[in-house]
This record gives structure tokens, C-alpha cells and sequence, in this order.
């Protein structure tokens, strides 16, 4: 598939209001945050432009928290999902003990559902335990429940190091959190935040998560994932926000159910950096999506 | 935010205070004026009941900044999930016009990430002239932790918004809608959208692990300075805050005591607010924010737009409904 002409070709690497068209305004206020500075890295890497995503990385190196992972802004004191983003950068752009850390912080959080101590409280309460809940994903911040959308950052970039450095270890939380997945999808198939069923109602999926857990079902096949695509398929027809976008394509290319040809509507609104950032991963070419796919 | 009291206030606030004194079950204080005024649409009419609520209530705002908390949800522009733009557009005028050196728009919504594409669906960009220059994603704002003057819930932290916690007066400007696990979200519960997903996720799950009521009377005490309207035009009844169903009732309800507008937009509700939890906690000794007799009931009255809300399966049964 050829880059589109509507994709965002943008100062990526400049923190400023990238002049005509829709602006980038909305994250490009006050302090960095580690989501769309590792997004912005990943892209600048893709364009092969080192010497702007350098700054990026350093500021990424200079974020990691002494637990091998990274918050959301420098002054929370506390890691979370945005280290899966960050694993997603190539070891050797990033720094290999860096890196190892990150996958590190990765393996050894899950959702509290799956934590010893929550699971041994239900179980001297008498609790069943739901079937939502019999695999381990991934939450935003540790110490809450896990879902969707940490859930397949976290396999996108263990699979990622999966076929870099193979473990029996990554490949076990990989195939949970893809349980995970499977789980809890919505009844009429795709995902929301995780929740499928709130309060004895189905739950409607969205189409940004759709696309982000087809992504992380890379090579799983099965009705449960054709329904998925098929509801996948009809949002990309009716979207018209980039960020969701962006994973719809994602999340279909993985499983070769993008149609040809396709690009975003024209007038697209790019509001945000990590927005612009996928873009140019997604809809620039195989190298982008290696960086996804590794 | 100086609020004065005229001498009927005050003599009503007096007796008020010796009639509970009398029964000794609640606290004295100045009664809270909560305005309930008719607004059958979402029309230009908005305009100028918008600009006389907030003279009625004598909202000060000359020189302040002023940030406006709608209530964005779902990518649903036909239903009456989010709070309606020509409302949050009428507050945005009237703030000016009053002389307030800054007005902003800010929302962090719990369940989607893409904040601008969701209040684009919601109308924000066609109805509000230069909203993406006035708005601030609340999810992605700079943030500062704190600690509230008064904390319910097991939070260790609670890290909020730098445009909040800058602003001289925080406008929360909630639907009316029920909720299946509080009852009811209203002007309180509105401010779940100041807390940033981008540092608790989406959905903000740590406050749900927290107590979702405890955080409610968290988020309650973390913002002394507070104006509320509550978007009943048309309501939502049924499974909210979600998938219920539209519900006109024809009001706008507004205050600068949350709780005291929540508790009215209950009782509108026919639903008891002695029930809601949050409310319960942040209503203070012997509930006495929550006490009719502690609030000045202007506009409209209660029984005249009283209009009942199916409620939501899950909490149906455990007495709610008020009598």
C-alpha cells in the first residue's frame, strides 16, 4: 500500500503549531508527557530522522523510574501503561539495558484481578471467579484492573521482543493477555475500554480499541476475531477520528483485511501528536508498521 | 469567590438555625441558594436565562478565571449523553460578558481518548466559535498533586489538573442523568472528569478501586470555589449515564453549592438524596447541605417540575425512589 496523500507530514519532531490545516495544539502545551514523545521518536525513526528523535530519546532515558518504568509526565511518582509505548522503540535507539528494563517492568505487572493477594481474598470470600477474569492483562496503573487498551500495547511490544530475543516466559504472557482479549469482547464482536458487559447491559465496542486489540491479535485466527474484523470494517467506513483510524488500519494490515487502497477521508483532523505520529507509522509504509511488528 | 447574603438570607439562615437547634439534628448554617428556572429547549432563549441565572446568583467573576466542566461521554450526538454545546456556549458569554479575564472549556472523559473527535461529534465545534483555542483537554493537562482539605476515599494520590486547580472558579455543568451505580450523576459526580486518565487510565480505574462515592466527596472537598449548572433540559433516565433514554424536563438547575443543587435536582427526580452516597458524605454534619430548609429554593418549585426518572435496574431496589 502506497503512503496516502492526506497523511500528516508534519514537524513531528518540533514542539510547535505545524502551520496550515488542523492544528497539533492539544499536546503541544506546557510539560512532555512519555506517550507522544516515544510516539514522536518512533515516527522521526521510521522518516529516518535520528538526529531529531535523539532528543526525544534522551528525554525518554532521562524519564525511566528507578523501578525499570516510566510515568506518564516526570513528577508522577509512579510508572505505568506508557512503558509499553516506550518498549515499543528499538533497543538499540533507545539503549539495550533500557529496554530490557522496560520488557522487565512489563512481565512483572498485570491487572489486580490477577494478583495472589486479590485472587486469595475472593477465594477465602467464597467468590467465584468471574470468566472475564481468568487471564491476565494489563492495566493503565498498577494496582487496578486490567483492559483493553494497556492490555494490547503491552503485547504489541512483548511480541515485538518476542521475535527479537524468544522467552517461554513472553510468550506466556502474550498468549494470556490475548485470553484477556478474547474475553472481553463485545457480544456483537470488537472491543471497548473492557468492558463488555456494564451493569447486565452489552456494551458497545469503539473503534479505537477495535483496532488496537486486532493489532495485538497478530496471527490468531477464529470467529471470535472474523466478527471482530467485520465490525472493525464497518467502522472504517464511518470514522472520522484519526486516533481511531489510525488503529483501524493498524489492526486490519495485521491481518492482511485492509482494503486496497484505502486512505483516511481528506479533510481529517490530525489533533494531537501521538494522532500524527501513528499516522505516519501506520500509513507510511511497511518500515512504520516494523515498529509495530518488529 | 465572596458570597454576599442579603438580611432575608440571613434572617432566614437565623431561623433556620433555631428550629434545628430545637431538634438538634442539624448544624446551623446559610441557607444555599439553588435557582431552578424553566428552558423547554436548546434554543437562542438560552442565551439570556444563562446571563440571568448568574446574576441572580450573584456570581462575581470580574477578573477571575473561570474554567466550564461539561459532561462528554460518548460519541452520540443524537442521544442526550454529553451536556448540550449552546448551554456550555451561553455560560462561555455570559462569563465574559461579566467581566472574567479568561473563560476555558475543560473535560477529561473516562472511557475515550480521542477528547477533541468526541466533542466534535458533540456539536462543541460548531456551536463554539474558536473551541479548540478555548478548550483544554483535561486527560493530558499539566498536573499538580494535592491533597484534599477533607478526604473519604483510600486514594494515596490524587493528582489533578493544573487549569482546575488555577482556576477562581470551577463551573460544573453535568447532564441530568441517572447512574447504575450511583443513582444519580449530576454536578458532583461531573467532576470525575477533572481527574486525568492520562495518569489514572481509561477508564479511571484506580478511583473505582478507591470508592467511587468516597472520590466523588474527594473531588468535592478539592474545589472550595464552585458554581454548578445542571443541564435538565432534556435528562437521561433508564440505564445512565450510558445507554438509557432521553428524559425532557424542561429546567436548569443551578448553584453554587453542589451539593445543594444535587440534592434539588434529586428531589426533581423523585429520587431521595439522602440515598446517594456521595452525597451523603459530602452533605456535612447531619447532612444539613442536603436539608431543605437549608436551601433558598428561587425560580421554579421543586413539585411544579418534579418529573420521575426511570431508574436504573441495579439500583431499583434499594430505595431510592423518593416518596
Amino acid at each position: 500500500m502506497s503512503a496516502c496523500a492526506t497523511t500528516p507530514q508534519r514537524n513531528i519532531g518540533e514542539k510547535r503549531e505545524p502551520g496550515a490545516g488542523r492544528s497539533l495544539r492539544a499536546n503541544v502545551r506546557g510539560r512532555s508527557w512519555t506517550e507522544p514523545t516515544a510516539y514522536a521518536a518512533l515516527a522521526l525513526l521510521a522518516a529516518g530522522e535520528t538526529g531529531a528523535a535523539r532528543k526525544g530519546l534522551e528525554w525518554i532515558r532521562s524519564a525511566e523510574r528507578p523501578d525499570g518504568g516510566w510515568p506518564p509526565q516526570i513528577g508522577i511518582d509512579e510508572s505505568t501503561w506508557v512503558t509499553a509505548v516506550v518498549a515499543l522503540l528499538p533497543p538499540a535507539d533507545l539503549g539495550p539495558a533500557v529496554h530490557a528494563r522496560a520488557i522487565a517492568w512489563l512481565l512483572a505487572t498485570c491487572g489486580k484481578e490477577s494478583s495472589f493477594d486479590y485472587r486469595l481474598r475472593q477465594w477465602l470470600l467464597g467468590n467465584s471467579r468471574p470468566a472475564d477474569q481468568q487471564f491476565a492483562g494489563w492495566p493503565w496503573v498498577p494496582g487496578a484492573a486490567a483492559w483493553v487498551g494497556p492490555t494490547s500495547l503491552a503485547i504489541l511490544a512483548l511480541e515485538k521482543e518476542s521475535r527479537r530475543r524468544p522467552s517461554p516466559e513472553i510468550q506466556k504472557r502474550i498468549e494470556s493477555g490475548r485470553r484477556f482479549l478474547l474475553a472481553r469482547m463485545c457480544g456483537e464482536g470488537g472491543w471497548n475500554h473492557g468492558s463488555s458487559r456494564a451493569a447486565g447491559y452489552e456494551s458497545r465496542p469503539y473503534p479505537e480499541t477495535t483496532g488496537m486489540a486486532l493489532a495485538a491479535l497478530r496471527g490468531v485466527v477464529g470467529p471470535k476475531v472474523d466478527r471482530a474484523l467485520a465490525v472493525a470494517r464497518g467502522f472504517l467506513d464511518e470514522c472520522r477520528s484519526a486516533d481511531a483510524l489510525n488503529w483501524l488500519r493498524l489492526g486490519l494490515l495485521t491481518h492482511g483485511r485492509l482494503p486496497e487502497g484505502f486512505c483516511p477521508p481528506p479533510r481529517l483532523a490530525y489533533r494531537t501528536l501521538p494522532e500524527a505520529s501513528l499516522a505516519l507509522l501506520v500509513g507510511g509504509g511497511p518500515r512504520g508498521r516494523e515498529f509495530f511488528w518488529g | 469567590m465572596e458570597t454576599k447574603f442579603t438580611r432575608r438570607e440571613w434572617l432566614a439562615a437565623a431561623g433556620s438555625a433555631a428550629m434545628l437547634a430545637g431538634c438538634g439534628k442539624s448544624v446551623p448554617m446559610v441557607p444555599s441558594t439553588v435557582s431552578i428556572v424553566r428552558a423547554p429547549a436548546y434554543d437562542q432563549r438560552i442565551y439570556e436565562t444563562m446571563r440571568r441565572i448568574l446574576e441572580d446568583h450573584r456570581v462575581d467573576v470580574r477578573g477571575r478565571t473561570v474554567v466550564l466542566k461539561p459532561n462528554l461521554v460518548e460519541f452520540e450526538p443524537q442521544s442526550s449523553i454529553n451536556t448540550h454545546p449552546i448551554l456550555v456556549h451561553a455560560a462561555w458569554e455570559a462569563f465574559q460578558a461579566m467581566g472574567a479575564s479568561s473563560v476555558r472549556i475543560g473535560e477529561g472523559p473516562g472511557h475515550r481518548r480521542n477528547t477533541l473527535d468526541l466533542a466534535d461529534a458533540a456539536g462543541y465545534f460548531q456551536i463554539v466559535p474558536h473551541f479548540e483555542d478555548l478548550f483544554v483537554d483535561l486527560n493530558l493537562d499539566d498536573v499538580t498533586r494535592i491533597r484534599p482539605s477533607r478526604q473519604f476515599s483510600r486514594l494515596e494520590k490524587l493528582y489533578l489538573p493544573d487549569t482546575v486547580l488555577g482556576a477562581d472558579l470551577l463551573v460544573s455543568m453535568p447532564k441530568m442523568k441517572t447512574h447504575h451505580w450511583t443513582g444519580a450523576t449530576l454536578a458532583m459526580k461531573n467532576l470525575f472528569g477533572v481527574v486525568p486518565s492520562g495518569v489514572y487510565g481509561w477508564p479511571k480505574n484506580p478511583l473505582h478501586w478507591a470508592g467511587i462515592e468516597e472520590c466523588i466527596a474527594d473531588l468535592h472537598a478539592a474545589f472550595p470555589r464552585q458554581f454548578a449548572i445542571v443541564d435538565g433540559i432534556v435528562g437521561m433516565e433508564g440505564d445512565g449515564p450510558i445507554q438509557g433514554v432521553p428524559k425532557p424536563v424542561g429546567v436548569l438547575v443551578a448553584g453554587h453549592d453542589p451539593v445543594a443543587v444535587d440534592a434539588t435536582c434529586c428531589r426533581i427526580m423523585q429520587i431521595d438524596p439522602y440515598q446517594i452516597g456521595y452525597l451523603r458524605l459530602a452533605s456535612g454534619e447531619a447532612n444539613s447541605h442536603m436539608l431543605e430548609q437549608n436551601i433558598r429554593q428561587t425560580g421554579e418549585n421543586i413539585a411544579d417540575v418534579a418529573t420521575p426518572f426511570v431508574l436504573p435496574a441495579t439500583v431499583a431496589g434499594v430505595g431510592l425512589r423518593r416518596s
